[in-house]
């Protein structure tokens, strides 16, 4: 992985830098995000502690409510966004916020609580942790 | 009499006030905090990002923050009134972060 996977260029935008792989592991984790919303059953759907709105709401709880029933979620906001190649600064925040529920979504469902936990378990799972937290780290830079 | 009167409304007046007083002292002692507690897998530049966004605080706060909950497990993150709490607290969750509000002991 040379070089950034997200840039913030100098209008404001974040520019996305990945391959159709990475795409493909964001498509997976907003997904999942997406279904673990509207699906009570799904495995995710416990480790969601909230509804999932878009950030900048103020303070007011009830106006934070109407903006929920109004507009996207920030995980369906992610995935209809997930091809463009520069994303607005509350696009990009929706994609880390995301995938940043989805990487404590994949940590709960595992039961991965300790450091200890996380560095014992399975070789497959932890890479695909490390490749989340890899995205996340490259994006929270632009931010 | 007239001297046991103002004595008496007096007295009263007194301990309205501080009944009153008592009350006040009672609410603004026990504000509501806003918990965030650690987890093995989000990153740390995270923290430090959904602390500046939703909080506005300064960069070095939001670190001193973040390593706090690193280290200890938990920080308090936000103190006040109970609807900012859990309004910041529903940003931090929607933000992937863990959080919870407890009133101050």
């Amino acid at each position: 992985m040379a070089g950034k996977l997200f840039v913030r260029r100098r209008d404001g935008r974040v520019e996305v830098r990945l391959n159709d792989a990475g795409r493909g592991v964001l498509r997976e984790a907003f997904a999942h995000v997406v279904a673990a919303e509207r699906d009570p059953e799904h495995d995710w759907h416990l480790s969601l502690n909230a509804p999932i709105n878009p950030s900048r709401d103020d303070d007011d709880p009830l106006s934070s409510l109407a903006r929920q029933n109004e507009i996207a979620t920030n995980a369906e906001l992610s995935v209809m966004t997930l091809k463009e190649q520069f994303l607005n600064d509350a696009e990009a925040w929706a994609w880390l916020s995301t995938l940043q529920v989805a990487l404590r979504s994949i940590a709960v469902v595992n039961g991965i609580l300790s450091d200890e936990k996380l560095e014992s378990c399975e070789f497959e799972l932890l890479q695909e942790i490390r490749t989340i937290q890899q995205l996340l780290f490259d994006l929270a830079a632009c931010f | 009499m007239a001297s046991l009167k103002r004595l008496r409304s007096s007295s009263t007046e007194s301990d309205v006030q501080s009944d009153v007083e008592t009350n006040v002292a009672v609410v603004t002692k026990r504000p509501w905090n806003v918990i965030v507690w650690n987890d093995p897998v989000t990153p740390m530049t995270v923290v430090v990002v959904v602390f500046r966004r939703v909080f506005g605080y300064s960069n070095n706060k939001c670190t001193h923050l973040m390593l706090t909950v690193h280290h200890e497990g938990r920080a308090v993150v936000w103190s006040g009134e109970r609807e900012r709490a859990e309004s910041y607290c529903v940003k931090l969750q929607v933000a992937g972060l863990q959080a919870t509000v407890e009133q101050d002991e």
